[in-house]
């Protein structure tokens, strides 16, 4: 009987043995946990962050023999970065300067884009050894948007013009923007000095549709959302630059770069390539044309000659 | 894509993302299996072991049934502050919860074959492992695969958690349904393969345990 107990616990240590050896890289899923050569890329929950990661990963593997793997449905961008720190990815294929400046740096925010993009750079290099790509060429902030209609009628272009019209003007604006500090509903109606009829807290996708269907004057929306283009609204000029700039770009770790060097120049190819007509489409496929963001993104190198610069 | 009714819209979707949602069924499923096959690689010797040590037993059980009372989605975030993110912590998630039904019916599986049947095995002159294989196996295989089976439909359903940390498979089209402001069609696309899944893999185990039955308890037609 003793002998047998022996047995059963040799058998058991191998077993074990087998799982924890095997569960590094299991045939068919192997490149999804990294370590083993694969690159994976971190992504928000967000329709535009998912198409930008898909378009690193599909020019990543479809010019170079590496594996790449999404780490998708991420919460928020601190969660990102933290991803980055711990290994569990390699790339943030969407940061934006504002957000990074303010939540993951907690560094005070300022209103001037380059200042942002250069103290953004140099503390991710110096505290993290990562590497701040330049911009994809476009920048993701809140903007007010108006119909064509509306923009004629009352001759608005720039923020500070809806102060002659804001008495009578409802605006709807998303329903966390309502309550935020620092840069909410508060700040902005007293940086402007300006105060509508009457605010309208909704979900940020439904403005665009309250707005193209007259339901509404004026609404806060985001500068790349697809809808903007496909409902020809007008996008108000922030002229007094209440905003903090959201500089799109992708964060790299520096690791990933001396161990892959060839992949530095191939994703310098993106920069300045994606301007904000471009995503605003690519987001209109995803959001509103059920096309799935892999799909959307290979499409979009495809039609490019993957930026090999040499049509 | 407003002017489709939903149904419109899911045709629509499969149509245009056809293999994007092959690549994550795959996926999916893989998870799942992995999950299961290392619970049972495990589970089943446990079940074996303990069923010859009634207290023993008991302990383990209420072992597994505390991991199982623990809801998926802290069990998956406890093990995610371990593992980090990615495809293993939803595989670990996977493999704790198909541990308890596997080990509850190897258990009793063997516990309720007749002590007859292996007393007559020990007098034709079968050493334990013989009544091991040749007598308490194959009459407890029916319960066994039975928890198995129990085993992989939970685990399709908490892979379909797993796209929360980032493992990808069908939950990560649910989830895109429930941030789109009109979603219902994308949420319909991954949850009905999810559900496919579940009954064919449920289909299939049984087929297979039919295979494996020994040809002696297979019923006359």
């Amino acid at each position: 009987m003793k002998k047998n107990l022996r047995r059963w616990l040799v058998a058991f240590a191998i077993l074990m043995m087998a799982i924890v050896t095997s569960s590094c890289s299991l045939p068919g899923l192997g490149s999804a946990q990294g370590s083993n050569g694969s690159i994976r890329i971190a992504s928000l929950n967000t329709t535009e962050s998912q198409v930008l990661s898909n378009i690193v990963s599909e020019l990543i593997s479809h010019e170079t023999n590496y594996n790449t793997a999404i780490v998708n449905n991420l919460g928020s961008a601190p969660l990102m970065h933290q991803a980055l720190i711990r290994g569990d990815a390699d790339i943030q294929a969407a940061s934006y300067s504002g957000t990074e400046l303010t939540t993951t740096l907690d560094l005070p925010p300022t209103k001037n884009a380059q200042k942002a993009t250069d103290i953004v750079r140099k503390a991710v290099r110096d505290r993290y050894d990562q590497t701040d790509f330049p911009s994809y060429g476009f920048t993701n902030t809140f903007a007010f948007m108006v119909t064509q209609k509306t923009a004629k009628k009352y001759d608005l272009n720039d923020v500070s013009d809806l102060r002659k019209v804001a008495n009578k003007f409802t605006i709807g604006v998303d329903s966390n923007w309502m309550n935020r500090k620092g840069d909410g509903y508060k700040d902005f109606t007293r940086y402007y000095n300006m105060d509508f009829a009457k605010a309208y807290p909704m979900q940020i996708g439904l403005v665009y549709s309250a707005l193209a269907s007259d339901k509404m004057d004026v609404v806060l929306g985001y500068s790349t959302d697809g809808r903007v283009d496909s409902y020809h609204l007008k996008q108000l000029k922030d002229n007094k630059h209440f905003f903090p700039p959201y500089q799109a770009s992708m964060i790299v770790n520096n690791s990933l770069l001396r161990e892959h060097p060839d992949l530095k120049p191939l994703l310098h190819r993106l920069d300045g390539k994606i301007n904000v007509h471009t995503m605003r489409k690519l987001n209109y496929q995803v959001d509103d044309q059920l096309l799935e963001p892999q799909v959307v993104a290979k499409k979009f190198l495809e039609e490019n000659n993957y930026f090999r610069g040499d049509k | 894509m407003s002017h489709l009714n939903t149904f419109q819209q899911l045709l629509y979707y499969y149509d245009h993302n056809g293999m994007y949602v092959l690549q994550q069924f795959l996926r999916h499923f893989l998870i799942s299996i992995y999950g299961v096959l290392f619970a049972a690689i495990i589970g089943i010797p446990i079940g074996i072991f303990i069923a010859r040590n009634h207290k023993l037993g008991n302990f383990v059980i209420s072992i597994a049934n505390v991991i199982q009372t623990i809801p998926s989605l802290a069990l998956l975030s406890i093990i995610m502050i371990v593992m980090g993110l990615g495809v293993n912590t939803v595989i670990m998630t996977v493999f704790l919860y198909s541990l308890l039904p596997i080990i509850k019916n190897t258990y009793t599986g063997m516990r309720n074959v007749n002590a007859n049947i292996i007393d007559s095995g020990r007098g034709m002159g079968m050493t334990n492992w013989q009544i091991l294989y040749m007598v308490r196996l194959p009459l407890s295989l029916s319960i066994i695969m039975a928890g198995i089976r129990n085993a992989l439909v939970l685990a399709i359903g908490i892979t379909a958690i797993g796209a929360f940390v980032g493992a990808g498979g069908l939950g990560d089209i649910i989830i895109r349904g429930t941030n789109a402001t009109n979603g219902g069609a994308l949420i319909l696309a991954g949850a009905l393969p999810t559900a496919l899944m579940s009954i064919i893999t449920d289909l299939l185990l049984n087929l297979i345990e039919k295979w494996l039955q020994p040809t002696g308890m297979k019923k006359e037609a």
